[in-house]
């Protein structure tokens, strides 16, 4: 009973498959068993009749081909008949003329190309003459799927019978050249019956053809394998014959998907040196390829395999270079984006890449050729109507990107082509790619050590240094922090040896940025800052540092001028305080230079009192002055008491009594500074204070041959370290009368969120262990006896007992004192003390 | 065994580009169970950056990071036997005192205190405890030592047992240093 229902075109072809692979089943069978019955006629009607089968027009190309396999397979079965059939005494002559009867011309092709396999293997017959009769023949078979699949059999039992150079079926079988005749004209067949497969049938059609036509690339490419396989094929060969043969046929043949695909097969097929030998025919074939072949594709494949050719050996790129192969390659580049106005710029910019590519790898030294290709590819672009698309803008990006890594950017960006090509970008895009440009550069860590070279990367990168008219606020807050942190990167990597040159680079950068406003001053500002501190370093540590041009104090005020403009930026003023703290600390350390100093510590007084924000940052920025202060040893007892004074102050203006005890404490450290070995103080004032050891390394400088001019351009000397007993007690008595003040408040309400005033006192106590161990005659062992007794009263207390941290505290404290006791060279400070 | 990385001070983009490559390349992922940085990262990208080396982190806030970062002022765990605590230093007056940062590990009941701000790496024992200052990753501008050189410290801690690696560009070349230390003598 047939099934009536409608089918799916899937289930169709399965259906029809099993109904052919049946046939071919039942008649391989008789065959087989003629066979058996040593009856030839019989068997050579049933393989007929099996083969028969072949002749379907309604199977795709992969359902045909698993009906080719199985006939394949049961054809082998006939040919060890054949064999045996021979071995009787039955010539194949005879067989090749017998299997000729069959009446319908696939079947007998077939079973031709069987006999005639065998026939050449027993050499009986000249295998040129077997050859050259069956690939004749097989233009019997004019229906492209099923001419393609004969002629692919009677490629594959031909194969290894060939008279190829050194094979058995050489010399009266033929030569080299038929081998190459036969396999070069099955080539030229097999190709124009599939080219013709693309013009049968309707057009709505195409899409499937084409699909199909793909599944059957290979069975033609296998031809071309074959002939790359040939001993015999030597270059002389392939120059004269194979390689022209192909090209035309490839060539005239005018078909996309046929054209696309050989040309990926020769490039892949063949060897590079062959490539290499017949370039400009190579060449010449790309811009006559039809418009629609992706030529691009095909350029890279080739310029790949000659890059890493170029790799393999050192002479290959002197081959290059005397047959001028950039120029070659250049020519052609520029011919097919001339001859294919309508290709897609996004391919034209692609095929640019691929050259790009290559030059990057093959010519190291050749950044004059990136030139070129750039400028090449900008005359292609520029008049080109889709530059502006997204595909084309991420092609001209990768190609903008690729030399950046290959050689020097900074050179890159300098070559004439660069900008114009940029400018084909969009806005936007030309964002994206000043992004590229800068990670590029941090990543390889160029440096940039001439103003006009800054001058053109800001140029470049234009777009994150200031607002352009035409980009909109489309910018999103984190990318933009994003993108302002890696020109912040960036300033640090415009440098140069000589001070002097690395001073005029930033002054160029700060220039520009000054454009930027303050969202992103914010972010490049501090990096120049610090950058030129590194130079007042430098320029201080020079034997004659008034006379450097610039001089520290030009410098210095430059810094104070970016920590100035960051001050006014908004938002910033922390950083504003903490840099001229710094710039504080450069001034008095390595410049000497009093005056400047002052004007620095200031500054960060007026940032401290107007525009910090809240009280975590209170206590960082007065930490952070009290911490700075405390090192300079510039400042004379006058100057420096009003700067000290001011900076005690502040402790009280702090909200909580802890912080302000701390701060009192933190204070006391304003009037003790380390005692300075003399010889130290001797060998840091002859300006050479490198080393890293303890104590005055820091204060570098002061020549003695300077001239303490009033307006501080001059270095001044330093001071003697401050060690002011008197004051320092002031400070540990007010910050006891501050813990007291915080044990009475906590009398009226204890917050769970406040420290207990014990903490303070414990602390307290540790500052005056610190400083009777450091001599301060003030503190006598009865004075330090009292407060351990005030502490330990304090400690006895209900919720003191209960905070294990604090009893930790303490009783590392009384440890302290302990091990102190131990020591031999402090027993007679602490033996004294009860604890 | 525990591997805690111990990296601060990278002042970035303030003062430097970057994390030296030497280093980059051997602070790989999956090899490091804490970090300890006590603080100046300076940005959110660096912050994105260690949290990529190991998770677990633990950052106190330097003079140089901002207040929106929210970092706390000090910090105190317990890894292995020791109890470790973190704070930056620029609070600790004078900057870089041994007898100042003694006082800060009695008050935070420590064996170890990580610190930075001077950029001059250290790890000793004073007075019966450990002080590590891993200096500044990048070898960033100081204000209290010349020159800086890159350095950052690892911490092998097993059990009561210390060892500390103190790592330092010198030259472009990364030198190793081995020092270690057991709770008992404390």
């Amino acid at each position: 009973m047939e099934d009536h229902r409608i089918m799916t075109p899937q289930e169709e072809q399965v259906k029809w498959l099993q109904d052919a692979s049946n046939s071919v089943k039942r008649n391989a069978f008789y065959m087989k068993r003629a066979l058996d019955e040593d009856n030839l006629r019989e068997a050579l009607r049933y393989s007929a009749a099996m083969l028969v089968e072949l002749r379907t027009s309604l199977l795709t190309p992969q359902k045909y081909f698993e009906l080719y396999m199985q006939a394949f397979d049961e054809l082998r079965h006939l040919e060890a008949f054949f064999k045996e059939e021979h071995s009787k005494g039955r010539s194949y002559a005879d067989l090749y003329e017998l299997v000729q009867h069959a009446g319908n011309v696939l079947p007998r092709l077939y079973l031709l190309c069987t006999v005639g396999s065998c026939f050449i293997r027993s050499k009986e017959a000249h295998a040129k003459d077997i050859l050259k009769d069956l690939v004749e023949m097989c233009k019997g078979v004019q229906h492209p799927t099923r001419g393609l699949f004969l002629r692919s059999y009677l490629c594959q039992v031909s194969r290894g019978l060939l008279p190829d150079t050194g094979s058995e079926y050489e010399g009266d079988g033929g030569d080299i050249n038929d081998a190459l005749e036969f396999l070069l004209l099955n080539f030229t067949e097999m190709n124009k019956l599939w080219v013709r497969m693309q013009h049968q049938g309707s057009g709505k059609d195409r899409e499937r053809r084409e699909s199909e036509r793909q599944q059957l690339a290979d069975l033609v490419g296998k031809n071309l394998t074959y002939i790359s396989q040939l001993e015999g094929l030597d270059f002389k060969r392939y120059q004269e014959v194979v390689q022209g043969r192909m090209m035309e046929q490839v060539v005239s043949c005018k078909d996309e998907i046929a054209q696309q695909y050989l040309m990926q097969c020769i490039i892949q097929g063949f060897p590079d040196e062959f490539h290499l030998g017949t370039l400009p025919t190579l060449l010449a074939a790309l811009p006559e390829l039809q418009s629609g072949v992706k030529v691009h594709l095909v350029l890279a494949s080739l310029l790949d395999r000659l890059s890493r050719f170029a790799a393999t050996d050192a002479s290959v790129v002197d081959q290059f270079n005397s047959s001028d192969a950039f120029g070659q390659l250049l020519a052609a580049v520029t011919r097919v984006s001339e001859q294919h106005t309508e290709m897609p710029g996004a391919d034209i910019a692609a095929m640019y890449i691929a050259l790009a590519n290559f030059v990057g790898a093959v010519y190291p030294d050749h950044v004059d050729y990136i030139n070129r290709v750039l400028e090449s590819c900008h005359e292609a672009l520029a008049g080109h109507g889709d530059t502006k698309e997204d595909r084309t803008e991420k092609q001209i990006v990768a190609l903008l990107t690729l030399p950046l890594n290959s050689y020097d950017p900074v050179t890159v960006l300098g070559l004439s082509t660069y900008p114009r090509v940029m400018s084909l970008l969009k806005p936007a895009t030309c964002k994206a790619m000043a992004v590229k440009i800068v990670q590029t550069i941090l990543k390889v860590g160029t440096e940039i050590s001439e103003p006009a070279q800054v001058e053109m990367l800001l140029d470049f990168i234009a777009p994150l240094v200031a607002d352009s008219p035409t980009n909109g606020e489309e910018d999103d807050d984190e990318d933009f922090e994003d993108e302002q942190g890696l020109v912040a990167r960036l300033i640090h990597r415009l440098s140069a040896e000589n001070p002097a040159h690395h001073y005029a680079l930033l002054q160029t950068a700060r220039e520009r940025f000054s454009a930027g406003g303050a969202r992103r001053l914010r972010h490049t500002l501090p990096p120049i800052a610090f950058a030129a501190l590194g130079i007042v370093h430098r320029l201080a540590a020079a034997p004659n540092a008034e006379a450097c041009e610039p001089s520290p104090k030009e410098v210095l005020q430059f810094v104070h001028q970016c920590a100035a403009q960051l001050a006014e930026a908004g938002d910033s003023a922390e950083m504003a305080l903490q840099l001229f703290l710094t710039a504080a600390q450069s001034a008095s350390g390595h410049a000497c230079l009093e005056i400047i100093a002052y004007e620095f510590f200031e500054q960060a007084f007026i940032l401290f009192e107007e525009a910090i924000p809240d009280s975590a940052s209170e206590r960082v920025a007065l930490a952070s002055i009290t911490g700075a202060l405390q090192r300079c040893r510039i400042f004379p007892p006058e100057p420096r008491a009003t700067l000290v004074h001011k900076a005690t102050g502040y402790s009280a203006k702090l909200l909580r009594k802890a912080d302000q005890c701390r701060a009192v404490l933190a204070c006391s450290h304003l009037y003790w500074q380390d005692a300075v070995d003399e010889e130290d103080v001797d060998h840091a004032n002859n300006g050479e204070g490198e080393e890293r050891s303890a104590g005055a390394e820091a204060e570098n400088g002061a020549s003695p041959l300077a001239e303490n001019e009033e307006d501080g351009s001059g270095a001044n000397p330093l001071q003697p370290p401050v060690q002011d007993g008197e004051h320092v007690m002031m400070c540990l008595k007010r910050a006891l009368k501050i813990a007291h003040a915080a044990q009475q408040q906590l009398a009226v309400a204890l917050r769970s969120s406040d420290t207990l005033p014990a903490w303070l006192f414990v602390e307290i106590l540790n500052h005056y262990l610190y400083y009777y161990d450091q001599g301060l005659t003030s503190i006598s062992a009865s004075v330090l006896q009292n407060l351990l007794e005030l502490v330990a009263n304090e400690m006895a207390g209900e919720n003191c007992q209960a905070d294990a941290g604090l009893v930790a505290f303490y009783n590392n404290t009384l440890a302290h004192i302990t091990a102190q006791k131990t020591k031999p060279e402090k027993a007679s400070l602490y033996d004294v003390l009860q604890i | 065994m525990v591997l805690v990385l111990c990296i601060g001070d990278l002042h970035i983009p303030h003062r430097a580009t970057d994390v030296p490559v030497k280093f980059k390349t051997l602070l790989v992922p999956g090899k490091i169970h804490h970090i300890l940085c006590p603080g100046n990262l300076c940005t959110r990208e660096v912050y994105d950056y260690l949290k990529t080396i190991c998770t677990d982190m633990h950052i106190t806030r330097g003079n140089f990071d901002e207040a929106s970062a929210k970092y706390p002022e000090d910090e105190v765990m317990k890894i292995g036997n020791f109890r470790v605590g973190l704070c930056h230093g620029h609070q600790v007056t004078p900057w870089g005192s041994n007898e100042a940062l003694a006082l800060v590990q009695r008050k935070l009941d420590v064996d170890i205190l990580i610190s930075g701000h001077t950029h001059e790496f250290k790890a000793f024992k004073f007075e019966d405890r450990i002080l590590i200052n891993p200096g500044s990753a990048t070898g960033a501008y100081s204000d209290v030592i010349e020159a800086p050189k890159p350095s950052f410290v690892l911490m092998d801690i097993d059990g009561s047992k210390a060892t500390v690696y103190i790592y330092e560009l010198i030259d472009d070349e990364v030198k190793v240093e081995k020092v270690e230390f057991t709770k008992d003598d404390l």
